[in-house]
Parts: C-alpha cells; structure tokens; sequence
C-alpha cells in the first residue's frame, strides 16, 4: 500500500504587522513612494503555509560624512560619490535600493561633532534629493543622538521616515519625536528575546501605534555571533506566529555595519592564505550574513555594498518567486 | 608610646583605643584593624564578610599610623580625613580609631505569631514513641549490707519501678550521679533517651527530687539572617514560648557564601560557630528566665538551617559547599550532645539536625517540606521559601523537585540605600496616590521613619510601577513635575518621606538602583520557580496550590507580590501563608521522633534542579526583569488593573501618562 | 515522540534506589529525557515500561555515517526543528564534486584542494568532508577509474553519483571497503541500486521526481528490502520549492514521528543556481536549513571559508556558555607602560569589556583568566576567579615580559580580593577598577596610571 504524504502545515494565529515607510503626497508627505514591509504569516518564504504579502526590502546606508575608515574594497566600489551624501544617495537609489538609510555619523564628538540645526539642513536636502523612503539613524552617542534625531524628525515631519535608535535606556525622546511627528520608531535590543520585547512594550506604552514600530535585534555578522542573532530572530518570528502582539513587528537588520566590522572584510594583510581573496571577501561576508538572516525573517537589510546589494536582491527574487 | 596614656608594651605591638567606647587592646604591628576591634569587643558590621566589597565597616582613625588597600569606597578625601575600611587597613602603629555605633544587631525582630497559636502544622502520633521519658526514682539509700554502687543501684530501680531493662550511661552523667542522689534523700528523676527502640534507653540525666511533671525540648530554625527557637513542652506537645534574634554571624557575611569564605580564614569555622552558638544560647536565656525553665532541664533539642548553617553550627568544613561540584561534608549529620557544641541545655540532650538534599537545599527546606504536608497531598503544589536565598519545592505525594535561587538580600531590606530591617522605625506599607504621586506610609510602632524594610520595598515597588511613577523596565519618569521625582546623587530617585518627617533628619529616597535591585530579586524567584515547573514539562497553570514561607512571609502582601510579578497572577485562594516553616518543621520532629524518618524519606525523595545548570533560566530571568513580566498574558488581572488606571487617569487627567 | 521526564518517571520503578547513580528516579527521568542517561543503568525497570520507553526513544532521524576510517562523518539524528530548543548535533558535510570526464589532472588538483582545505577558527580547525564523484560520462568504466583515481589520492568519504546501476557497481568496488554514499536509487533503479548498498555495505541517497510522496514510498520499499541507512535527495524545481521541501522533510520526521522520512537529507545547491556566488548562497541556506550532506561544484577558498564559518556558528550549542580563550588581549598597540586588565573568559564578559575598552581608545592589555565560562561574581561564588586562579594566570600568561610596570586592574566587583592577589603575587600593585564596564573607559582616561 502507498504510502501517503500531507503538507505538514502548521497553524498559527498571528502574523508580521505590516509597516509602511514613507508618506506620498497624497498622505502629506513628498516620497514618490512608499515602502510596507511585513505582513508575513508564517515562517519566511514558506508559501505553502501562509500569506507573504511583502517581499523583504533593501536599504542602503549612506553617510553625511566621508567613511575614511571604511574598508578599501567598500570605498572604491563607491568611489568618489561618498564624499558628497547627496550624491551617494542619488547613486544608492540607481543601484536599485528600496530605502536609504542615512546615517548621521558627522554628528558624533568624533566626527565632526555637527550640531542639530547643521543636520537639519543635512535630512532637507537629502529628503529634497531622493524621493525613497528613509531610514534616519542618530550618530550612537544617547545625547546626541536625542539632540539631532530631534531636529531630524521635526524637519522631515510628515515624511513617515524610520528614526533610530530606540534603546532601553534611551528612548522616550525618540520615541516623542516620532510620536509628534508622524514617523516609526526603530527599537534595538542587543540580541535579546525578552529584551526586545521589552522596549517594544515600553515604545508602546508611551502611545506610539504598533505599527509605527520596527524591531532591530541587533545583528552579528558571520562569524561574529551571527548563530545568535539567527536564533533570537527565529524566536521572534515564531512568538509573532504565535500571537504575540508585542514580537510582531518587522525586523530590520544592519547588516553592512557588522560585517564590514569583520576581520575577514577589514584586514588584507597576515591572515590566513585559505581565507581566499580580499577583493571579493568582504562582499560575500555581508552577502551572507544578509542571506543567512532573511532566512530567520530579516524584512529590511540595511547593507553597504553594490555587489551586496545585487547578490541580495538576487536571493530574494529566487525566495519569493 | 606613652602618649596613648597606655602600660608600657612589647616590642612590635601597637596599642590601639576605640572610641566612643574607650576599649583598648594590644595587637602585633600587622594586624587587620578588624580583627584588632574584634578582639577589643568593639563591633564593627561587615555584611561583605570583610572583604572590601560593601564598605559598610567604615571607620574614622583619629590619630596614629595605619596601611589602606585600595578600595572603590573610599575617596580620596575620605582618607585624607582619615576614614579607613576595618577590614582593609592594618595597624602600623598605636593609634586611635573612633567607630561608629550601628544599628544595634541584638534588636529582636518581632515575632509574627504569639507563640499559644503555634500548632503542630501536621497530623502525628507524638504520644506513641517520646523520645524522651522521664522517670521519678525513690532509691533506696546504700547500707553495708547492701553497698551495691551508685549506677547499679539507679538501674535496679529503674527496671524494678518502671521496667527499664536495657540504660547506657555516659561519664558526665555517672560523674554527677552521687550528688544527685544524696542531694534530696535518694529522689530522683530520670531523664531517658529512647532513639525508637523500646528496649535501649539511654540515661542523660539524673536530678533530684520529683521533676517528672515537667519535659523540655526547644526547636530552633538557625536561618542566614535570623535565629528562631521555640521552647517546647514535651509532655503536651505546645510551644510555650519563642524567642528570635538576628543571628550573630551576620557580622561576619551576608550572605553564605560570604560566611563560607569567612570560616576558611584562620580560626573563621570556629569563630562562626561560636557566633550561632551564642546566638542560642542568648535565646535559651530569655526563653528560660521569662518560663521559669532551668535550661539543664532542656533535653532535646532540634535543629534546621540551610546546609552551610547547619555545617557551620556543628563546626563541620562548609568550603566544598561552594566549590564545584558542590559536594556538602554530609546530608544526614550524626545527633551530637549539647556540650560537644557549647549549647547550654542539659549537657547530655541529643542534638538533632534536619537532613538536607545538597549544597543548597538544605534541612530548613526539608522541615518546611514536611511541616508544609505538601509530600502528603495529591494536589500539585508550589512551595516558596523567600529569603536571601529563595528555595522552591514543586510537586506532591507521588515526588519533588527543589532548586534555590540567589535573590539577594533586597527584599530583607538590605543592598537599598533606604532599607532596613523589619524593625521599630520601618516603613512597612506604601500607597501611592495616582494623580497626586503622594505617598502615605505606615511605619512599624508608629515612630518617625528611619528607612523602608522589605515588606515596605515591595509594596513601593508595586504602587511606584501601577501609578505610573516608573515604567515597566524600572525607570523612574522625570517628567512627572511632581517634587517627589528628582535627580539626586545617584541618579533619578523618588522620596517617599521628606527629612522633616523622619527620625534622623534625612530624606528616604528609592533610587532608580534600588529599584533595579527589587526587580532582579523578584526577577531570580520567578525565573526559579518557572523554571522548575517547566524542567517536568508542566506549566504554572498546572500548580493547585501555592504556599509562601519564610521570614518574609509573614509581611507579604499576594495582591502586591502579584502586580511586581514576584508571585504568579493566580486566584489569591491558592495561595497560602505558612510563616517560618523551618522552625515548625523542627517542632514537628522534635516532638514526634517518628518524622526524622519522614524527613529522612523527604530528603531522599527530592529531586535537585541546579537552575546554573538550566539554560533556560538565564531567559526566564531576563523575562521577569520586567514589570510585572515581559509576558503581560501571563499577568491578566495586572493587565486589567493598568488598564483601568489608564482609563480611570484618562478621565481625570483628560490626557494619558505618556 | 519524545517523552517528558515527568511521563519516563512514572514508568519507572520509584523507589529512588540509586543504583543507576542519579540521586532520585525522577532526576533519572529527567536524565532519559534530555538523553543524557541510557535506560539500561535501572536495574529494576518493568519489561513493559522498558518497551514502552524504547520504542518512544528511537530517533525520528536515523543516524547514518558516510564513508569510513578517521574521515567519515555522521549526519541525522536531530531532534529539533530550531536550534534555540536544543541544539543542532550533526553538522553538514561539505564536499566538492569532480566529473569523470574531466581530465586526470584536474580532478586530483580539486581532490588535492579540498584534502588540504584547514582553517582555524576560534581554535578550532574547520575542513571540507569528501569528494561527490560524477558519473557525467555515461560510460562504467571511465566512471570506476575516475574513483579509482580520487581514491588513490584521498581517503575522504566519497558520494558516487551515477543513476547506472551497472557504473554504479563498478565504482563501488573501485572504492573499496570505505562505504561511500551511493547517489541514488529512484523509481527505476532502487531494487539494483538497494541489491548494491547490502553488497557494499554503503549508504543509499534516494531520489524521486515526484515530490515528498514520491520519495516516501520509494525509501518504504527500499527498507523493505533490507537497506537501512538512507539518504533523502528532497531537491525541486527552484529555490523556494527546495527550502519548502527541506523543512518539510524535517517537520514529517520530528513532528509526525514520519518514519518513511525520518534521514538526514543530500543537497546540490549548484543545481539551483547560475553562477558561483548564487551557488554559495544557496549552499548557506541549506546549512542554515536542515542539509546533512551539502555537494558543491567549486571549489573557490573565498566561497568556502564563509560556509564553513557558517557551519560552525549554525551548529553552535546554544545551551553552552559561549568561552572565550584564556589569553592576552590587546586593544589598540599597547606598550609597556599600557595598563592591564583581568576579567574571566564568559564571552558575553569579555565582549563588553572588550567593546569599553575599544571605545575608549587607549591601548589597553585585557588578561582573561580561565573561569569555565563564568562571569565575574558568579566564578567569584564558586571560587573560579579567586586569588589563586588570578595568580596563575598572570603568571602563566608570560605578560610580566611584555608590560615595563606591575600593576594589575581587578574588575570592582572583586575588589575584596585585592589584598589576597597582592599575597599571591610579590611585587605587583594590584588596582580595584570599575564595577560595571561602562566607566572602563572613564577609569581607563582619568584614573589609571601605571605608579
């Protein structure tokens, strides 16, 4: 007698809340479109089991001051748009990106120290030189970036863009500025399960709509504890499939930050022969890193590359065909 | 050096005095100023155990010659006006050193129940097999004709008037035998030991005169912080009295481990033992003066404690307690007499000590096992011993399992910058008033108030979180334009009472670190007891009945306990106080010799869970530190209750709390 | 399914007798539930319990090895769908295929790559599993000297594909006694290609055309007729399809206790993809997803070594504290005058630590003593981190050459140890830093001096 064989499906109640970035004209903003991410109502790409509304989406970063430490292999590939953040941008949005993410690095005591009236002209003038939606990120200090993150989100109000980062021990003043301003809030926990949910709660607490929230666990790249942030995701995934209101934000991983900071990506010289070509080391470092990630259910990759970029958007094409 | 206005002294000693007492004594240059006070009779409080971590034994010296360690707790201004840490500083030189008094250790805490209402917690035959028998004896005196000796003569006696066959004999007891029968015309009573055989009786003592009418046994919970014992009437089974105190190797550690270290020192397994020892025997002497019982006249005793008090009682080696993999001496400690130990009851009195399970659940947990009945009951049962150490038993007739978890001493009242012990002067409950964020308080004998103690930190704690004063994670919003929110010293705090109000004239603040303290504490004992449900593959729902005990039992508020999410949000009729188990256990087993073989049984049956060893604590703790919990859906009526706030603030505030 | 301890324990005798050397029957139980005990230690259990309680323990994934000697490796027996449950146990191999219609040359030039393919990563060495052998040109013979010639050359496991019985055979005693996996046995050929896994004692990769069922029925019968250790081939049209398949192999075997697919699985990532670096993008998600035996087409050291790294991390004990190696650290160039830190080697420990110490920017010495994965209070608690253990480790450390001063830094919440370290060790100043790693960075700036 044959033996026969079911789908094994699994039943779940919940699903990925859907968030949108970016506000048209048409909702009071001047993006030429938005960009919803989530939605998913199952494990990533298992079509067979459930609804995968959203394909996940790809950020590129740029900065408003000249990566001088970043890796060669990233600045040549970038060449000389870098020195010039509008540029940089005008040349992610031809590569194809979905969302630039600015970060606001010349606001750090180490980098320029700019203050919030400076980088207010810095988001105008990228709000006025792309129209993708955008991803706002602080310079990583708490004050400063309470100081800046302020002003950004009062001049790009009504833009709907995603400002970051919300931390635990930082985060009613963001989470303000976004509230009055009609933008998400970015909630980073350091890969932590209960921790993320944590913040998400306190966010939530404050008034801030749930689907005006996206989660960042905190990525480590391959290598550098890339098997946590696996877990910890898939955790939050199953917790959101599960029903929990409080998990079922999307997930936005900064990929291109933690693998560029990777051994492998940085250092040309005295590693081992075996760990093959600098050139293209670096690439297929963030490339997994992304790729390994959108599998336990990353819905926007925040990366650096060009390469990246293309090898990512190619994997996603092939997941969710 | 004559200047001190001291005797003329050794070559390499210094001569240090102590203010404000005006203790002098003369130590080897070298010595640790600790040690110097200690031997002076001067206290000096260490709760770190002496070690430099927690800076309490500050001390000012006035004059002479001293060597500092470093230490995180002392500023350099500090020692440029001399203040020292006693147990980091060794003496130079002569020297003057003023310390200050503290806080006086002896207070005793109140007891929670007046002791006519203590009764045996479970059902047993206490009457079938007393240990102990006390017979009165009318001897006939020697002649020549019958010059029988003394001892033989007590044993013709005994079989012939009561049928004793089979007595052994001790030389203390053989030593005070003349004295005892010629001192009331050859009548005397007996005191007999019976270890379960009828037959074999033991002689531990012989008193003159007719004291047959009276029987005494005292039950004694040696805990890490505070000392119970209750004298007991053997011949009704009732505790006629108790007495507690705090006990005295808390100079020496807060905490176990502290006290291990300690005992590993020098003379440290002595000198602890000593401490307990006295702290017993202090309380011997009040329970005796104030029932009229002649403490030789004491002869039985029982004991439970956690495996390291119980070790550091009997003076056995508590070190590998603490070493992996955590291997205790012994679980089942031979029954010494009292004069081995320095006890002061009959010098004969067996001295039984409760059998543990492991390092760190000990014979306090297997008294409260027993005396809980929970090994009797078919319902899944909780029990929750919260203390320092916070020890959890899950299970029912059919088996158990048991882990302990650290909590620290937060809700003791210690490690707060306010708290205190469950003394006069505490404050003991808080409401908070949601619109005004206006504290009312109560304080424990209705003095001014001095500091928080814990019942006090926990219901702080719970209305601080439910009128929004902090948020879920702790924090203390600074927003609130309420003068009871400010930045003090140590960051944001929240006072509860103004210096007016107070008896020493200082604000009694909650900062946002002792609210972090509270949370991890309430944090350890949830993640233990959930672990340990889940460790068998069950769930909180599962669990019938909830029993608390412990010190702090007797102060817990379950509403409270609950919306801090230290207890499960259950209903409040599954949960049950059973106040200080420990010493009812050892009640219970010093009566009825029959239960120190269903503690035997107990220990054997209870399984240890090492939560170190348990990967999933690590997660359930990072869960509860979070209030109530990072699962809301496991605190519905919190849930509710936060709800309604909301909307009731909504209503009167016209806006929410954001 | 797997039985929780609380269901083993009530099938045992209960009379905590202690002979199979665990404190309480129920402890036992819980021991036989997360398998860390074997049932035969209880001298007393029942006839029926002991059946009841094997039959639940049998793994819903066979174990089945491939190849033979010091080189063969294991996939299967996993027992859980996500490996924050448990743990994943077997890791993946990883091989690289070469085709018999290549030339000699080339083919030993792979077979010589992937052999001396090592690389060390946190002081482990990580390598490649075997080479797949091709039957591409159709012809036995051709087929058997091609194996004759990487097995010369390598005593790695083998997987010989070839859907020709006949080819098959041929290669299978051209390979020797070393049990290579056959690659494979479909609907047409699985009675020669099973005939050929009991002559040569070798385990059989099973593929069908037409999906899960297709597949389920085949390994049925193939069992049937007496070969056990099968491999599943649940590969599809593209990507997606594959990782659905994949995940859905695992959920009939740990879920449905499914025994027809209850084996660890064989993927060609190479089969799905257009150039090479879609090939190792592919291969990482198999890794990632459930793959026992991952068969690459290249060989390209720069491709390799992410997978590997990726293996590893993915096949990591999340249950295990994460050590880092008791060593000298350095941050930034440190010099002699730089200060010296300690602190215990629990990797979230060193982490931090490290991070504050990058941060703030001073060249810094960070010693990291043995703890056994412990953060400091806790090794403090268990005496894994007292003064002894300090002592030595400065000592056997050999930073006494490297450093000009003798000043050692304790983490604050040890600062009671300090007298008990300066006894230990004669001549160094030892300093109480802070307590929390956040003000490392201040104490490193405004309170450290090497007097």
């Amino acid at each position: 007698m044959p033996v026969t064989v079911q789908t094994p499906v699994e039943k779940w109640n919940g699903a990925v809340r859907e968030v949108t970035l970016g506000a048209t004209k048409a909702d009071g903003g001047t993006r030429g479109r938005t960009v919803t991410v989530g939605g998913s109502a199952t494990l990533p790409f298992l079509h067979f089991e459930g609804a995968i509304p959203n394909r996940p989406v790809i950020a590129i970063q740029v900065q408003d001051i000249d990566p001088l430490d970043w890796s060669p292999t990233l600045r040549s590939a970038w060449g000389d748009v870098t020195k010039d953040v509008l540029k940089w941008a005008a040349k992610a949005v031809d590569l194809g990106a979905d969302i630039i993410a600015l970060n606001l690095r010349s606001a750090h005591p180490d980098s320029g120290n700019r203050g919030p009236e400076e980088i207010a002209e810095t988001v105008k003038s990228v709000l006025g030189a792309v129209d993708l939606p955008l991803i706002i990120y602080g310079p990583g200090v708490p004050e400063k970036d309470n100081e800046v993150l302020v002003r950004a989100a009062e001049v790009a109000a009504g833009e709907r863009v995603a400002i970051g980062l919300c931390e635990q021990n930082n985060y009613r003043t963001i989470v303000a500025a976004c509230l009055a301003n009609g933008h998400v809030a970015i909630a980073r926990a350091p890969i932590d399960v209960n921790i993320q949910k944590q913040i998400n709660i306190l966010m939530s607490d404050m008034g801030l709509p749930l689907d005006r929230i996206l989660m960042d666990p905190t990525t480590g790249a391959l290598g550098y504890g890339l098997e946590y942030s696996f877990s910890v995701m898939e955790r939050l995934r199953l917790s959101a499939l599960q029903g929990d209101g409080m998990t079922q934000m999307p997930t936005i991983c900064t990929i291109g930050d933690e693998a560029w900071r990777a051994k492998e990506a940085k250092v040309s010289q005295g590693v081992p022969e075996v760990w093959g070509d600098f050139a293209k080391r670096g690439v297929v470092w963030e490339t997994i890193t992304a790729t390994t990630l959108l599998n336990a259910g990353a819905d926007i990759l925040v990366l650096r590359h060009p390469q990246a970029v293309e090898n990512v958007r190619k994997a996603i094409d092939q997941l969710i065909a | 050096m004559s200047d001190l206005g001291v005797k003329a002294k050794r070559d390499g000693q210094c001569i240090i005095v102590f203010k404000p007492s005006g203790k002098i004594i003369e130590v080897e240059q070298g010595t640790l100023l600790l040690d110097a006070a200690r031997r002076a009779g001067v206290e000096v409080i260490t709760p770190c155990g002496g070690f430099g971590r927690c800076g309490r034994c500050k001390v000012q010296v006035e004059m002479g010659e001293v060597a500092r360690r470093q230490s995180a707790h002392l500023t350099q201004a500090e020692i440029d006006k001399g203040s020292a840490l006693a147990c980091m500083t060794v003496v130079k030189g002569d020297a003057i050193v003023y310390v200050e008094p503290k806080e006086k250790v002896k207070l005793a805490p109140p007891l929670e129940t007046a002791a006519e209402k203590i009764a045996l917690p479970i059902a047993c035959e206490w009457q079938r097999n007393p240990r102990i028998r006390k017979y009165y004896l009318e001897v006939e005196p020697p002649t020549l004709a019958d010059a029988t000796n003394d001892l033989d003569r007590l044993r013709r006696e005994l079989k012939l008037q009561h049928g004793v066959e089979k007595v052994s004999v001790s030389l203390p007891v053989v030593k005070n035998l003349a004295t005892a029968l010629r001192q009331d015309g050859w009548k005397v009573t007996t005191a007999l030991e019976y270890d379960g055989d009828d037959q074999q009786a033991r002689l531990i003592g012989v008193l003159s005169g007719d004291r047959s009418s009276t029987s005494w046994g005292v039950a004694v919970d040696i805990g890490t912080t505070t000392v119970v014992v209750y004298l007991v009437d053997l011949l009704t089974s009732k505790v006629v009295d108790a007495a507690t105190a705090y006990n005295g190797q808390i100079n020496a550690g807060d905490d176990v481990i502290s006290r291990i270290i300690y005992s590993q020192r020098g003379d440290g397994l002595a000198q602890l033992q000593g401490m307990v020892v006295k702290t017993i025997n202090d309380l011997l002497i009040e329970l005796g003066g104030r029932n009229r019982v002649k403490l030789p006249e004491i002869n039985e005793m029982v004991v439970a404690g956690n495996t390291t008090m119980t070790h550091l009682f009997l003076g056995i080696n508590a070190k590998y307690i603490r070493e992996e993999p955590y291997v205790p001496v012994t679980t089942h400690p031979p029954v010494v007499r009292a004069a081995e130990l320095g006890v002061r009851i009959n010098h004969e009195a067996g001295v039984y000590a409760f059998p543990s399970v492991g390092s760190y659940v000990g014979g306090d947990i297997v008294a409260g096992v027993l005396s809980s009945a929970m090994f009797q009951t078919d319902k899944l049962t909780l029990f929750i011993d919260v203390g320092t150490n916070g020890e959890i038993v899950l299970g029912s007739a059919d088996w158990l399992m048991t882990c302990a978890c650290s909590a620290g001493p937060a809700f003791e009242g210690a490690g707060v910058r306010d708290g205190m012990r469950a003394i006069p002067g505490a404050i003991e409950e808080i409401w908070i008033n949601t619109e005004s964020f206006e504290p009312t308080y109560r304080v424990m004998g209705n003095l001014p108030p001095q500091g928080i103690c814990g019942s006090g930190l926990l219901s702080a704690l719970a209305e601080l979180f439910v009128s929004g004063v902090i948020d879920k994670g702790g924090r203390i919003r600074r927003e609130l334009g309420t003068p009871r929110v400010r930045v003090g010293e140590h960051g944001a705090e929240y006072v509860v009472a103004w210096a007016s109000e107070t008896q020493d004239e200082h604000d009694i603040v909650l900062t946002e670190a002792d609210i972090n303290n509270l949370i991890r504490a309430k944090a350890a004992i949830y993640a233990g007891f959930s672990v340990l449900v889940n460790s068998v593959g069950l769930t909180m729902a599962d669990v019938e009945q909830i029993y608390i005990a412990g010190g702090f039992g007797r102060h817990i508020n379950i509403e409270k306990a609950i919306q801090i999410g230290l207890l499960p949000d259950m209903p409040w009729d599954r949960f049950k106080y059973l106040g200080n188990t420990s010493a009812l256990g050892a009640y219970t087993a010093l009566v009825c010799q029959d239960m120190r073989s269903v503690a035997d049984e107990i220990a054997a049956k209870m399984t240890y869970l090492e939560l170190s060893a348990d990967n999933s604590f690590m997660n359930e703790y990072t869960s509860a530190l979070f209030l109530p919990h990072t699962d809301m859906t496991a605190f519905p009526t919190v849930a509710d209750l936060l709800e309604n706030t909301r909307e009731k603030l909504v209503l009167t505030r016209g806006s929410s709390v954001v | 399914m797997a039985l929780s301890g609380l269901e083993i324990y009530k099938l045992l005798p209960k009379t905590n007798c202690k002979e199979c050397g665990q404190p309480t029957c129920l402890a036992f139980a819980m021991k036989l539930a997360a398998k860390g005990a074997e049932l035969s230690a209880c001298p007393h259990v029942s006839e029926e319990s002991k059946a009841a309680l094997e039959s639940a323990g049998a793994p819903p994934i066979r174990l089945v090895a491939i190849g033979s000697g010091d080189q063969k490796f294991e996939v299967g027996n996993e027992t859980v769908m996500y490996r924050h449950e448990k743990t994943f146990y077997h890791q993946p191999g990883i091989l690289v295929r070469v085709k018999d219609t290549q030339a000699a040359d080339a083919v030993v030039v792979t077979v010589q790559q992937v052999q001396n393919y090592s690389v060390e990563r946190v002081g482990i060495n990580i390598t490649l599993n075997g080479i797949a052998v091709e039957n591409a040109s159709g012809n036995a013979q051709t087929f058997a000297k091609c194996v004759e010639l990487v097995r010369s050359k390598t005593d790695m496991p083998l997987v010989l594909m070839s859907q020709d019985p006949a080819a098959m055979e041929a290669a299978l005693a051209a390979a020797g006694d070393s049990q290579p996996l056959i690659y494979s046995a479909t609907a047409e050929n699985w009675e020669a290609m099973a005939g050929l896994a009991k002559k040569f004692k070798a385990p059989l990769a099973v593929y069908a055309a037409d999906g899960l069922g297709g597949l389920a029925n085949l390994t049925d019968q193939i069992t049937k007729a007496g070969v056990a250790d099968l491999v599943l081939d649940p590969s599809a049209a593209n990507v997606n399809s594959t990782l659905a398949s994949l995940v859905q192999v695992r959920r009939h075997a740990l879920r449905k206790n499914f025994r027809p697919l209850g084996y660890p699985v064989i993927t060609f990532p190479s089969r799905l993809a257009s150039t090479t670096e879609e090939e190792t993008v592919i291969a990482a998600q198999h890794i990632a997803r459930y793959s026992g035996v991952v068969v690459l087409d290249n060989f390209d050291p720069t491709l390799i070594y992410p997978l590997l790294t990726l293996r590893q991390n993915i096949y990591t004990d999340p249950q295990k504290p994460i050590q880092v190696k008791p060593d000298i650290y350095t941050f930034g160039d440190p010099g002699d005058k730089s200060p010296l830190l300690i602190t215990t080697n629990f990797s979230l420990t060193y982490f931090t630590v490290a991070g504050e110490i990058e941060a703030s920017g001073i060249p810094t010495w960070l010693l990291i003593a043995d703890s056994e994965g412990m953060s400091v209070l806790t090794a403090w608690a268990a005496g894994k981190f007292d003064a002894e253990k300090i002592a030595k480790t400065v000592k056997t450390s050999g930073i006494a050459d490297k450093i000009g001063h003798r000043k050692l830094v304790l983490p604050g919440f040890v600062a009671g140890m300090s007298g008990e370290v300066e006894e230990e060790l004669p001549g160094w100043k030892i300093a109480v830093g802070p307590r929390e790693a956040v003000d490392i960075s201040p104490y490193l700036k405004g309170v450290w001096s090497p007097d």
